[in-house]
């Protein structure tokens, strides 16, 4: 028996744990290490879930992973083995043995600094062993952190062929610990190819039924409830609700739509005697779901029954600032457009690295832990390198978009396939070997073919979104009312979502914001769903805003009158009359930047503005902050004002050419083993505020990466920050490894607990106390 | 187990911003933004245990558990949502982010008084000793580990430990309790005894952290 009828109830069993500790395994003792030293006592375990009922049983391997194996003296392979002979001895022929496999104890990042692909390498070690041992199916349970759960399911289904359950544990709130509610999770689990996906511990079964019910609306696989029983009691740990409590909860969850039902922490073999025997003879009929396609991060669900809109920003084409980050590697540029286009509205973050020369996969790969690490909104994958849109699709954290397929067969044979594999939806576009039809009917048919083959690959429908392409109306003046007709086409004919880079309209006419949100008035009309378009320009997000009232899709205008008078409330601040230095002073960013732009109009010198005005404006802020008469979030406020009109300035070199020389580069990092990094963001903007080129390697950092990096930028000056004594021992191995490769840098350290007396022990060059400091060490040095 | 939000200490976290005497009025504002998102977003979450004395290296530890029967190892953490504001906030409003940061590390040690009391309420007529946590004295900071196991933080509050014993959510605290049958001698607690006498900044600047 190895295929799971879902036709019928499966009778799971209860908890392992429960019973270890009250048959006297000491509390915090690692019971996993029992399939090796006391197999027989597991064995006697899963008999007696057998014998009370239960059809399939979880092996004994909860925690066998490498993380949390580590130092036991014993490898994941070793531990999984016996785990699972121990269940198989059981279960003989007709019981099923799961291989469990929980969460890995570390937070993944953004939350903590284990990577995605040291998680699934993890995962992979603990499913290849367990399919070695023989076991029947996979269960993933207690998972909390959505991409956790998809590095676990990713490394089952790359590693064998047998089913594979997902369960995550809820609050009662309906949120993960790690904020992952029911949609995101459905959408997820769902479009990756879970084969049964639920709930488990954390609640007793009355808390988990309208969680469940709620999930049982968003996915159509079959439903996994595994109770605790009951909420523990917090002095004794002891669990509340009895057997037959338990079992008639247990009906009620049957009763809305689960089918694969057992017990976790606090149950026995009495629970799943009881539970077995209080069920009806067959589960509830669940009727199959039509649900608009939606995307997820793994905190957030955005579906696609409305419009939606694509911001643009992180895209190198013709944007220089971006082009130098993405070459620099400065990755806090990204994350900062990656903010201000959630804060300006935007649903869904398009992400393009293409540059010429650069390495394609290897940036997508941060640029998307870059931008996951700062937002929750879906993304969209830009590339047309097959390599770098699945090093993309593995690391998000949720399901995106693919931008793009077309109707080239080279196209739809290379991406489809990676769509399908990682659960996106997907873009085409309306070109193929001929190049892009003049007509609508013609790039109709174009979508159509698409479509055709996307179902082909087991693609739904729904997540298949067309877009029929804008052109320069400049040059192809006919043509723009082409691309609208087929938008309207699409949506009537194929019931599509549809696609349009809105700003593409304008390229060669003045006055580029008139055309382009006139434009996306008639696209909208015409059924455009999803505008790509630049969301800090607020014409643009006006123009959805007023659409969306006139549509009718924002009720009541609600959304409309907020957005407005959010605006009215930003507009009264400040009327007295200010100069660019107060206004550094005073930290108004809007404000700086506007008095620059006039200044340098009313024919300024830049650099006078540079050196006579801002950085005066800033030693003056500096001085009041080291005789305490200011404080760190007012130093930070005119830090960036200051940031607005060096800003200001940077667009005038772009445009007239030249520009201020940058002096460093300043490598800065917070050393390895510490995840504290605000201290070193602070003296990152302080120092970028000054003029120096800073590369940020973020904290955590390895002692050879910081070498690897002083070296490649001819560094002359390393900051490196520690919070906690502990991490002081990573900063003296950095500093030793600095001063091994000769490398001709200096090196200035700073940190909660570090004194200039520990600094000059560890061989730091300068001690600074805090981002002023920084500055004063960095002038000294670098000018 | 789910805290509810105590409400903020608004002097400590200025404490911890560095700002002395009365705040100017846009760190005022700042800090109620702050708290307002906290107060928001974040959801406390706390775990306890009641427990024969442990066994945990170090004397400083058994010194401060003199005469306990008993002891309460307990965990409090603000929760990963806390984190996803600095995160946010330090590719925006640096000034906000900091801001932010010392208000969640106050709200943090308003809820651990906030999950004393409620830990007390089990022991009536018993008396405790002030909290001690991993890094106080010479009881080292990978006791944390431990303290994550014995509680089941992982499972019950989303709490864990990264490989440099750093606790994750970052805004988390684990400590113990000894619980008495007898009252105890008043505040065995001071600098003369902490670790961190020589680094901390506190001290420094002739203040005291608390312990």
């Amino acid at each position: 028996m190895s295929i799971v009828d879902f036709n019928r109830f499966w009778i799971l069993d209860g908890a392992m744990g429960t019973m270890l500790q009250a048959d006297g395994l000491p509390l915090g003792d690692r019971p996993e290490l029992l399939n090796l030293t006391d197999p027989d006592r597991i064995t006697a375990i899963h008999r007696a879930y057998i014998e009370a009922g239960a059809e399939i049983i979880y092996t004994n391997t909860f925690g066998a992973n490498g993380h949390k194996l580590a130092n036991t003296g014993h490898t994941p392979q070793e531990v999984i083995s016996a785990g699972v002979a121990a269940a198989k001895k059981a279960a003989g022929d007709t019981v099923l043995t799961a291989l469990d496999i929980g969460p890995i104890g570390e937070l993944l990042e953004p939350a903590g600094t284990l990577l995605f692909e040291e998680a699934y390498r993890l995962f992979a070690e603990q499913v290849t062993a367990g399919v070695e041992a023989g076991c029947d199916l996979i269960v993933i349970e207690t998972m909390s952190d959505l991409y956790e759960a998809k590095a676990a399911l990713l490394a089952a289904k790359e590693h064998c062929s047998l089913p594979v359950f997902v369960t995550l544990s809820f609050e009662e709130t309906g949120r993960t610990f790690a904020g992952c509610g029911v949609d995101s999770m459905a959408v997820l689990l769902g479009a990756l190819g879970a084969d049964a996906i639920g709930i488990n511990c954390s609640l007793g079964p009355r808390e988990i039924r309208p969680i469940l019910e709620k999930l049982a609306k968003e996915t159509s696989l079959p439903l996994i409830v595994k109770a605790n029983a009951g909420l523990p009691d917090p002095a004794t740990g002891a669990y509340g609700v009895s057997a037959e409590e338990f079992a008639n909860e247990m009906a009620a969850i049957a009763d809305c739509g689960a089918a694969i039902l057992g017990g976790c922490c606090g149950t026995t073999p009495e629970y799943i005697r009881a539970l077995k025997n209080r069920l009806p003879a067959a589960p509830v009929k669940r009727t199959v779901l039509s649900r608009p396609a939606a995307l997820c991060t793994a905190t957030r669900t955005v579906r696609l029954n409305k419009i939606r809109v694509i911001g643009e920003r992180i895209n190198p084409t013709g944007k220089k600032r971006m082009q130098q980050a993405l070459r620099e590697g400065d990755f806090s540029y990204l994350r900062q457009q990656a903010v201000s286009q959630a804060e300006a509205g935007a649903d869904i973050l398009d992400i393009n690295v293409g540059l010429p020369g650069i390495d394609e996969v290897e940036t997508i790969r941060r640029a998307v832990r870059a931008v996951q690490s700062v937002t929750d909104l879906p993304l969209q994958i830009d590339s047309s390198e097959p390599a770098a849109i699945e090093a993309a699709l593995r690391l998000c954290s949720g399901k995106p978009i693919v931008n793009s397929v077309n109707g080239k067969q080279e196209s739809l044979r290379t991406v489809l396939p990676l769509v399908k594999k990682y659960g996106a939806a997907v873009v085409g576009l309306t070109l193929d070997e001929n190049g892009i039809p003049p007509t609508a009917e013609e790039r109709l048919a174009i979508a159509r073919k698409i479509l055709s083959a996307a179902e082909e690959y087991g693609i739904p429908k729904e997540d298949v979104l067309i877009d029929c392409l804008t052109l320069a109306v400049s040059v192809q003046q006919k043509e723009a009312g082409e691309t609208l007709r087929a938008v309207r086409m699409v949506r009537e004919e194929l019931g599509l979502q549809t696609v349009l880079g809105v700003s593409n309209i304008s390229f060669g006419l003045p006055e580029r914001v008139e055309i382009n949100r006139s434009f996306l008035t008639l696209a909208l009309q015409a059924g455009l769903t999803l505008p790509i378009l630049n969301p800090n320009i607020p014409a643009m997000m006006d123009t959805v805003a007023a659409f969306r009232v006139l549509s009718g899709e924002d009720a009541g205008a609600e959304a409309y009158l907020a957005l407005m008078a959010s605006r009215t409330e930003a507009e009264k601040t400040e009327t007295e009359a200010l100069t660019l230095p107060h206004a550094v002073e005073k930290g108004l960013d809007t404000h700086a930047a506007d008095l620059c732009r006039a200044a340098l109009q009313n024919g300024d010198d830049p650099f006078h503005l540079i050196n006579g005005v801002l950085i005066p404006a800033l030693d003056r802020v500096g001085d009041r902050f080291g005789e305490g008469k200011l404080f760190l979030p007012q130093l930070l406020r005119s830090a960036a004002a200051a940031t607005a009109a060096f800003g200001v300035l940077q667009e005038h070199f772009a445009k007239t050419g030249g520009g201020a020389p940058t002096k460093g580069p300043i490598v800065i990092a917070t050393v390895e083993g510490d995840i504290h990094d605000i201290g070193k963001n602070i003296v990152r903007v302080i120092l970028e505020n000054y003029g120096y080129r800073m590369i940020d390697l973020g904290r955590d950092v390895p002692v050879q990466t910081v070498v690897d990096a002083v070296r490649e930028h001819k560094a002359p000056l390393v900051g490196l920050s520690a919070l906690m004594t502990t991490t002081l021992k990573s900063m003296e191995k950095t500093i030793r490894a600095l001063h091994e490769a000769e490398l001709p840098c200096k090196i200035f350290v700073g940190g909660a607990v570090l004194t200039p007396e520990y600094a000059e022990e560890i061989g730091a060059d300068y001690y600074a106390k805090d981002a002023k400091a920084s500055v004063d060490i960095a002038k000294r040095l670098l000018g | 187990m789910i805290l509810p939000c105590p409400p903020l200490d608004r002097s400590e976290a200025l404490r911890y911003l560095g700002v002395r005497g009365k705040a100017p009025d846009d760190i005022t504002a700042l800090l109620e933004r702050a708290e307002a998102l906290l107060c928001e977003k974040v959801k406390p979450r706390y775990v306890w245990r009641a427990v024969d004395p442990p066994d945990f290296p170090g004397e400083d530890l058994a010194r401060h558990l003199a005469g306990c029967r008993t002891a309460v190892l307990f965990a409090v953490t603000l929760g990963q949502e806390s984190e996803e504001l600095f995160r946010r906030a330090q590719s925006g409003d640096m000034a906000l982010a900091v801001t932010l940061d010392a208000a969640a590390s106050a709200l943090t040690e308003n809820c651990c008084d906030l999950a004393e009391t409620e830990i007390q309420k089990a022991f009536p007529d018993r008396y405790f000793t002030f909290r001690f946590s991993p890094g106080y004295g010479d009881l080292p900071l990978s006791v944390q580990r431990d303290m994550i196991r014995l509680l089941n933080a992982e499972r019950l509050i989303g709490l864990t430990v990264s490989p440099s014993d750093m606790l994750l959510p970052q805004k988390s605290v684990t400590a113990i309790l000894g619980v008495s049958d007898a009252e105890l001698p008043k505040a065995r607690q001071g600098c003369a005894l902490c670790r961190m006498r020589e680094q901390c900044q506190y001290r420094k600047a002739g203040e005291h952290c608390g312990f």
